[in-house]
């Protein structure tokens, strides 16, 4: 397959987020990468924190003190929020994948939001209520 | 047909040999039941004789006037100017994305073409010819007239342009030639196999769905792709595709 | 030793199909085309493959050229061509009637046909107007506009021609003494000009060709007529649809992948390179065609489009122009040597055009090849954009 000289006219890695008079499953692609980006950020810094184990209980007792902090439940919230989206719409991609429900992507994509929607809820209540 | 003339401004994307892209604004009275490839062809010949777009058969069986209007990909030649503006409203036309830009509006194809050859894609066919598509009406003229076929890929590109995939990775073939693939199956040959299923095939897809989304000709690559993940798993398994 | 340099102007159905047969007996071929491939009229062509019916009452020596043609296209290019068949299709006792004087045509011209009652007609077309009186079958086809004259010019490029798109001609370059010797050209892709020769130059400009020739002082009898065609969003047929009746207004229906284009009818314009849409003829191609196929009302229109094309004899009325073509050399008629015009004819016969301009070409520059362009299959219309000269 030859390869021309000329360059295609647009290669940028940003242009994945571009989702500008675009469909909902260009919506739902951008949100996909964008959660996994956030859960891949998230498993590096809990990594982290876990490693503070190794300074001591004073260390890691000082860290739990902070998570009680309403900002960092929030971002707790995010993570929470994130996984469900990217699990479930990872669901309906792989049902599409396997040529099932392809006519109906776009009302799948609607009950995955519906769910991870209802479900960052019921999390947000336990989580700020606990 | 008979409705008041519009006027309409022309937000031209712009491109002469190596120079710099720029943007040119043409403003012309439209009938709004006109399609925007009849703006720009009155464009070149009224206003602007240097303008290079590429355009055929006027009715959507050739694909070559494929363009991004208010950056959605377009065949021109069917769109309706009252469909993407409104009196004394602007339209924004740019050429595909993902493809080399020969100049203004026109793109480069020929990675497309190649591919839809490599992977033997027949553009037109008689009905008695034409594959059964798996999971789908066998081909019939029914009285009310509606037939499914896989010929109807016009190899317009716009399916390239929409792709967020196509858009990272040149390698990847690209909805309309994995479509187009599906037209023999995959126990016609090896090298189709391991075209489809190799690196830039089928698995570099990433359901955006764009690609369907954007299709002037009812192929609907995206559904086309899945098949044959399908077809690709099944002849892991089994040895066969079907 | 240098081989004789021909330029082509125009990469239309003529234009291509001269290149394809110029490189094929070993000149050097230069096509320059102001747009893409086909842009013109050969692009906006209903893609009817014609089987010469159409013309085989008035026009014979067209209609054996289409038969003939028709046969050859299938051989050398079937890539590009559903040959899914025609009907001609009489509803009232008019068409009966012309269908005597339509039978002796075929049967003059050699165009084989087949007699069906109004049941297998409907059999074979369910979406015919049931009040049908008569039918036949003809060999009928459809072609793909683009992809057909890609092919020709597929086949030129890998012979060595040279296509310069997107290139504007600005003049015709003159010795001085009355011989064209080559072009002025404006690229307008990269924006920058030049200038060409050649041994001779060939106009294959169609509707065009009075324009080009004017530039050299030459005249070319041409009456540039347009025509509107309507495509419809469903594919009502499989066969092409003729209404057996002398050619008129909306009485054919090509099928075209999933639509169904109608056709066709002719007015008069002053400025070729912008035809606007003629609308009340739009309505007539409804109206015309929903007496072939009445579900064609409630069918939607997906595209409305106008074809110019180049009918020979100025001043004559559109339909009763022949619909031959015709090659002129511009050293007859209007002493400038090293031009040559090929103007009119039909997209089925693009072929043969290009056999007599060629023929024309070799005898002004005193070469003996044979035309080997009926035998030889083309290429994949694909390597046009493949192949890097």
């Amino acid at each position: 397959m030859s390869e021309r000289e000329n360059k295609p006219n647009t290669s940028n890695w940003f242009m994945w987020f571009d989702v500008r008079h675009r469909d909902i499953g260009d919506w739902a692609f951008v949100l996909h990468r964008l959660t996994a980006l956030g859960l891949v950020l998230y498993l590096g810094m809990h990594l982290i924190v876990l490693g503070t184990l190794t300074l001591g209980p004073d260390a890691f007792n000082s860290f739990i003190d902070l998570a009680h902090n309403p900002l960092f439940i929030f971002g707790e919230l995010l993570v929470v929020a994130a996984a469900l989206y990217h699990g479930l719409n990872g669901l309906r991609v792989g049902l599409t994948s396997f040529g099932v429900a392809i006519p109906y992507q776009k009302q799948l994509w609607y009950v995955v939001m519906a769910i991870a929607v209802i479900g960052s809820i019921i999390f947000a209540i336990s989580m700020f209520t606990a | 047909m008979s409705t008041s003339k519009w006027d309409v401004t022309f937000l031209v994307y712009r491109k002469k040999g190596q120079g710099t892209p720029h943007y040119d604004e043409f403003t012309i009275k439209v009938n709004p039941d006109e399609y925007v490839l009849d703006a720009i062809e009155r464009i070149w010949a009224y206003q602007d004789r240097s303008l290079v777009f590429a355009h055929a058969c006027h009715h959507s069986t050739c694909g070559a006037c494929g363009m991004r209007v208010n950056g959605v990909e377009k065949l021109t030649c069917i769109t309706l100017i009252r469909d993407v503006t409104a009196d004394g409203g602007k339209v924004k036309v740019d050429p595909l994305r993902n493809f080399p830009i020969i100049s203004d509006l026109t793109v480069d194809m020929g990675v497309l073409y190649t591919r839809m050859d490599e992977v033997g894609h027949r553009p037109v066919l008689p009905l008695s010819e034409e594959p059964a598509e798996p999971g789908v009406k066998p081909v019939k003229i029914a009285a009310e007239g509606d037939i499914i076929r896989l010929a109807d890929c016009i190899e317009c590109g716009l399916c390239i342009s929409a792709c967020p995939i196509a858009n990272t990775t040149s390698g990847y073939l690209g909805p309309a030639v994995l479509a187009g693939a599906l037209q023999h199956g995959l126990d016609s040959d090896q090298h189709l196999f391991s075209l489809v299923e190799g690196e830039n095939g089928v698995w570099r897809c990433h359901s955006a769905f764009e690609c369907t989304e954007v299709c002037p000709s009812y192929v609907e690559p995206a559904g086309k792709i899945m098949e044959l993940r399908k077809q690709v798993i099944w002849k892991r398994i089994f040895g066969i595709a079907k | 030793m240098s081989k004789p340099h021909v330029i082509v102007i125009g990469a239309g159905f003529t234009g291509v199909a001269t290149a394809h047969d110029l490189a094929l007996r070993g000149f050097e071929v230069t096509v320059v085309e102001r747009g893409p491939i086909v842009n013109g009229t050969s692009g906006r062509t209903h893609g009817l493959l014609h089987c010469g019916g159409r013309y085989c009452v008035k026009d014979q020596e067209s209609a054996i050229e289409c038969i003939d043609e028709n046969w050859i296209l299938r051989k050398i290019v079937p890539q590009v061509i559903e040959p899914n068949g025609g009907m001609f299709v009489a509803l009232d006792d008019n068409d009966v009637e012309y269908g005597e004087s339509w039978t002796a045509g075929c049967d003059a011209c050699n165009i084989p046909y087949e007699r069906l009652t109004p049941k297998e007609a409907l059999e074979i077309e369910p979406n015919l107007n049931p009040d049908l009186l008569l039918a036949y079958s003809v060999p009928d086809g459809t072609f793909d506009p683009l992809r057909l004259a890609l092919a020709f010019a597929a086949t030129a490029k890998s012979n060595g021609a040279i296509f310069r798109l997107y290139t504007d001609v600005t003049e015709l370059l003159m010795d001085g003494q009355g011989t064209v010797t080559g072009v002025k050209i404006w690229d307008r892709s990269a924006d920058e000009r030049g200038e060409l020769f050649a041994d001779v130059v060939v106009s294959a400009t169609g509707a065009w060709s009075g324009q080009i020739a004017e530039m050299a002082g030459a005249y070319v009898p041409i009456q540039p007529t347009p025509g509107v065609m309507v495509a419809y969003d469903r594919r009502l047929v499989s066969n092409v649809i003729n209404r057996l009746c002398k050619p008129s207004d909306g009485d054919i229906v090509v099928p075209q992948r999933r639509m169904v284009v109608v056709g066709t009818t002719s007015y008069d314009v002053e400025d070729l390179d912008y035809v606007p849409v003629n609308e009340e003829h739009v309505q007539l191609m409804l109206e015309r065609g929903s007496e072939l196929l009445p579900t064609l009302r409630n069918t939607n229109s997906r595209g409305i489009f106008v074809a110019t094309r180049p009918l020979i004899g100025a001043g004559i009325p559109g339909r009763s122009v022949a619909r031959t073509f015709k090659c002129f050399d511009h050293k007859e008629n209007d002493g400038i040597d090293g031009f040559v015009t090929i103007t009119g004819g039909k997209a089925t016969t693009l072929r043969m055009m290009a056999e007599k301009t060629t023929d024309m070409v070799c005898q002004k520059l005193g070469v003996s090849v044979e035309c080997r362009t009926a035998e030889v299959p083309l290429l994949s219309y694909r390597q046009f954009y493949a192949l890097q000269n």
